[in-house]
């Protein structure tokens, strides 16, 4: 087991490298760089003069050959120096850490509501398949599926905030809590970020609960079609026992390797959702620090993720061995 | 007096391939008692990143080196000639009496914005300024609810909330009202300096100094004197070649030197005699006693532990103070009690708001139901599609109204003069415009919601001929006629023109914006009847700007929003200059520009811009399209908001002029 671990510590550190390398080197050849996107997002009626663009451009180190800048990226990263946004003029570290609450508020309270609902959703629905009752359902879910969040979000946003202003089901439009937060009881204070929380995960959740639940489905139907099911049934187990004990257990190697797959998704965020509800995401963070080429946010960035993505999978491979016994990395 | 110190909005014309502005910028003058500046700059050009910060700091190293005269020398020799000092709200409530009475209040918001007439009578009534001062100011009986918020739109975030680094929209919304300056211009782009904060402006009868004596009665929000020092002194800051200053360092390159004789008395002196050198002091002051020590040891000003901290707790000269921030959600702005009273007694107007949240939300669809729900108080409208189907129902009168004002945005197809074989030719330059369908771009795509674009200055202006050119139109047989006159003929029979073998076809680049896209693709349908095949290509906004910068691209559209002077348009078209994407050169409006900036003479000023207009206009270095309003919607408790060419902000009095009245 630990020489399995050290080799997939050492895969990983590698392929972290080649990850960060490439990706530095994609960003760094965008056409554009961060002076340039701050002439294009910017007030300025004054054009920069050359020889300023060439100053910024030194201090901001955009003078460097893009691997020659890599390296020094890189070498400040071992020594814990992330570098400093050029957006937010703030140490990149804290620039993500700001973020990292709010995305989890949101992802990890989705992620939960999904595993919560979508294991039930999906036996019932492997128990009832081919009923009415389950084809109905099955197509509200696809329907779901296919129905997109910024166009569900408006929707909602126009539903609960605008039309049912003034009334109990009022909700906030948009942002994590109301201008008077402050002024609220600690009990009012959890309400309020509640409040605030629901419609963003609502439009979070219910792509992804679809997706879910019809997955353990179809895994779960194709576990039930097994011999050993077949012979379980003929030996008279309930189908309850069946379903919950024999068949169900067995869904779970490939929904453990989801689960290893969704670990990034609790910090990517969702860069529609965290714009249309104006929530502080780490996904909003990726795509503003792309806009304006904020090349240390986007390796910041580039760098969490990668690191959730490499332990998720690492993660998944060890939770083989705890749900399938027949699984061993000794 | 008004009640916020607007700042002068800075004088170039407003790149808008990304966005529509509305922006203002710095003010301020300077002088200072600080080291004699070194040589000009050069070392930080070569320094990298980490190096930069090791190139040893030197302030104002920028600066020729300048031995200011006495004080006592320059009045006895300067002849001084006295400029205007305004009270921009005082100057406004003036004019708003010699009018003909509004329609009132009521009337005008019981109406729908669905005509012209309706229009004009909500513009009117609504920026009737009903308040009255007793005595010298305006006090609680005025008629303001002095404990009210205004809730701002703001489509991004401050980047930082030091005002020499600011660079976006945002900022200079921010900064226009926490900011200290001296100067301001009114509606109609005249400049003064702003009474609030300035005694006395005086120009030598050479045109190459400025006096001004500042207020004494002028505090920082830490309580410390803003002096002239601190004006001086930040004069020199940004011309320090190892501090990144983005957006302002390039608009003071004719300040020769700015002096501090005294805390109150300070004196710019120019390089040159020139009509907009007034615009060149419009730049950021920032306190001289909070960073003067700090900022060898860190002149990014945004690194060190010290530097973080003011960048979290700013000490700032204007009319707000920042509050709250909370990143990517809000900036609340806090009305400063030291900024109107001073010692105990009240030294200039309380301004209006006690609070200004400025709340940030990028998506205009939801700043539209946040406005309908009463979570913001005004929304300025960029898509016209917008405008003409989410402002119309009753929901949306419920709680607001909406103006349209001419605003000095013009838009237009940009054609690259060279690296292609195509439009260094006038004759097809001159076909583009006639090929393009001008009346289905009104009616169709701008919703008639626009004026015809007839050249780069607006009609308005007074720096547009007269009479005006005429608007184009659709012309499908002149423009075959030109293009057949320019050796572009179908020689081969596949339907596309041709000339030396190489088929008319290029690509039009847009920033990537369903609205802009449907105007590049209308081009493309037109053009397609006459055999040129157009390529649309949508880019993200930087990389527009770097292809643009580079001159990287054979025709583009975009936008340019007024500057405060005609002479802004220089660096657009001018031989060579930065902005000038197209590399347009014509040698008589490159004399016309440098000529133009010389000329003290009103009229004899206008008639060079005139022709400059009427020559671009000729020669067609771009298709002129529409002249964009600004369309604005507003709670209806909000009154006294006036538009001139750059939007309801952006000028004095501006925002200082809005208020909640008390009587709601």
């Amino acid at each position: 087991m630990t020489s399995y671990l050290i080799r997939r510590l050492l895969l990983a550190t590698l392929t972290l490298l080649l990850i960060t390398f490439v990706i530095y080197g994609l960003i760094r050849n965008m056409p554009g760089n961060a002076l340039d996107a701050m002439m294009a997002g910017a007030d300025p009626s004054n054009e920069i003069d050359p020889r300023d663009y060439e100053r910024m451009a030194a201090v901001y180190g955009l003078d460097k050959p893009w691997y020659e800048a890599y390296a020094h990226w890189l070498g400040n990263v071992l020594q814990g120096d992330f570098g400093q946004s050029f957006k937010h003029r703030q140490p990149v570290l804290t620039v993500i850490g700001d973020r990292v609450g709010p995305t989890l508020m949101l992802s990890g309270t989705s992620l939960l509501l999904t595993y919560l609902l979508s294991v039930p959703l999906g036996l019932w629905s492997a128990a009832n398949s081919g009923t009415t009752r389950e084809r109905l359902a099955g197509a509200a879910l696809y329907a779901l599926y296919s129905f997109p969040a910024f166009v569900a979000a408006l929707f909602l946003q126009l539903v609960f905030a605008v039309w049912l202003e003034g009334t109990l089901l009022e909700l906030p439009l948009i942002g994590l809590v109301s201008d008077n937060y402050q002024e609220l009881s600690p009990l009012g204070k959890a309400a309020d970020r509640l409040r605030h929380l629901l419609l963003p995960v609502v439009c979070f959740t219910y792509g992804s609960l679809a997706y879910f639940s019809r997955f353990v489905k179809s895994n779960l139907e194709e576990v039930l079609r097994q011999d050993y099911i077949r012979t379980a049934r003929a030996k008279g187990v309930g189908p309850v026992t069946v379903v919950w004990r024999h068949a169900f257990r067995n869904t779970l190697i490939p929904f453990v390797t989801l689960i290893g797959l969704t670990l990034p998704g609790l910090l990517s965020g969702s860069v529609v959702l965290e714009t249309v509800f104006n929530w502080p995401g780490m996904g909003l963070l990726l795509l503003e620090g792309i806009n304006v080429r904020d090349y240390p946010v986007i390796m910041g960035v580039t760098l969490v993720f990668s690191v959730l993505t490499l332990a998720g999978q690492l993660l998944a491979d060890l939770l083989y061995a705890v749900v399938d016994p027949r699984v061993s990395y000794d | 007096m008004s009640a916020t110190g607007l700042r002068l909005g800075a004088h170039a014309r407003v790149l808008l391939w990304n966005l529509c502005f509305v922006l203002l910028a710095a003010t301020a003058g300077c002088t200072g008692d600080s080291p004699p500046p070194t040589k000009p700059d050069e070392p930080a050009a070569e320094a990298t990143a980490d190096e930069a910060e090791a190139v040893e700091f030197k302030l104002g190293d920028m600066l020729e080196p300048f031995d200011p005269p006495k004080l006592e020398e320059l009045n006895a020799t300067a002849e001084w000639v006295d400029r205007p000092v305004v009270d921009s709200l005082a100057q406004l409530l003036e004019l708003q009496a010699s009018e003909p009475e509004p329609p009132t209040e009521a009337e005008a918001l019981a109406l729908k914005n669905d005509t012209p007439g309706a229009n004009e009578a909500i513009r009117r009534a609504m920026g009737r300024v009903r308040i009255a001062k007793n005595g010298d100011f305006y006090d609680d009986e005025a008629g303001a609810d002095w404990d009210a918020e205004i809730i701002r739109y703001a489509n991004g975030d401050i980047n930082s909330t030091n005002y020499v680094l600011y660079n976006s929209a945002t900022e200079a919304e921010v900064h226009a009202l926490c900011g200290f300056g001296l100067f301001s211009f009114d509606a109609e782009m005249k400049p003064f300096a702003a009474a609030e904060s300035v005694v006395s402006w005086q120009t030598s009868g050479n045109g190459l100094i400025d006096k001004v004596v500042m207020r004494d009665d002028l505090v920082w929000s830490d309580g410390e004197p803003i002096t002239a020092h601190d004006v001086a002194w930040s004069f020199k800051l940004i011309m320090s070649s190892v501090v990144p200053i983005p957006a302002v360092r390039q608009g003071m390159k004719e300040i020769r030197w700015i002096e501090a004789y005294d805390d109150q008395t300070l004196v710019y002196f120019y390089k040159d005699s020139l009509a907009t050198n007034i615009w060149s002091v419009n730049f950021p002051v920032i306190p001289k006693h909070i960073y003067e020590e700090s900022v060898a040891e860190d002149p990014t000003l945004t690194r060190s532990e010290y530097h973080v901290r003011y960048e979290d707790k700013p000490v700032l000269g204007g009319p707000y103070e920042i509050a709250d921030r909370k990143r990517g959600q809000e900036v609340i702005l806090k009305r400063r009690e030291s900024y109107y009273l001073h010692q105990g007694e009240q030294v200039r107007d309380r301004p209006f708001f006690k609070t200004v949240r400025l709340k940030i939300i990028p998506d205009q669809s939801v700043a539209m139901l946040a406005l309908r729900k009463g979570d913001l108080d005004e929304l300025q409208i960029f898509d016209p599609r917008l405008w003409v189907s989410q402002t119309i129902s009753n929901e949306f009168y419920r709680r607001n109204t909406k103006v349209q004002a001419p605003q000095w945005l013009t838009w237009s197809f940009q054609w690259n003069t060279k690296g292609n074989p195509f439009f260094g030719d006038v004759r097809v330059r001159r076909a583009m415009g006639l090929a393009f369908d001008h009346e289905e771009l009104h009616n169709n795509l701008r919703f008639g919601l626009d004026l015809p674009g007839i050249g780069t200055y607006h009609p308005d202006s007074p720096w547009c001929p007269d009479p005006t050119p005429q608007p184009q139109v659709q012309d499908l047989a002149a423009a075959r006629k030109l293009l057949r006159q320019a050796n572009w003929q179908d020689t081969d029979g596949d339907g596309v023109l041709d000339k030396d073998g190489k088929p008319f076809e290029f690509t039009v680049i847009c920033r990537n914006e369903q609205w802009r896209i449907d105007i590049c693709n209308l081009l493309k349908e037109n053009l397609e009847r006459l055999g040129v095949l157009v390529n649309v290509q949508p880019m993200e906004a930087t990389v527009l700007i770097d292809k643009s910068v580079n001159h990287q691209f054979q025709a583009a559209f975009g936008g340019w929003s007024t500057g405060t002077d005609p002479d802004t348009s220089e660096n657009i078209f001018a031989t060579d200059e930065g902005r000038n994407f197209g590399q347009y050169t014509n040698a008589e409006v490159d004399r016309l520009f440098a000529e133009g900036k010389r000329e003290f003479d009103f009229e004899k000023r206008r008639k060079i811009y005139q022709r400059i207009h009427q020559v671009l206009w000729d020669e067609c270095c771009y298709t002129w399209l529409f002249h964009q309003n600004a369309f604005y919607a507003f709670n209806k408790e909000l009154r006294g908001y006036n538009f001139s060419p750059r939007g309801p902000f952006s000028f004095g009095p501006g925002f200082s002029s809005m208020y909640r009245p008390a009587a709601l």
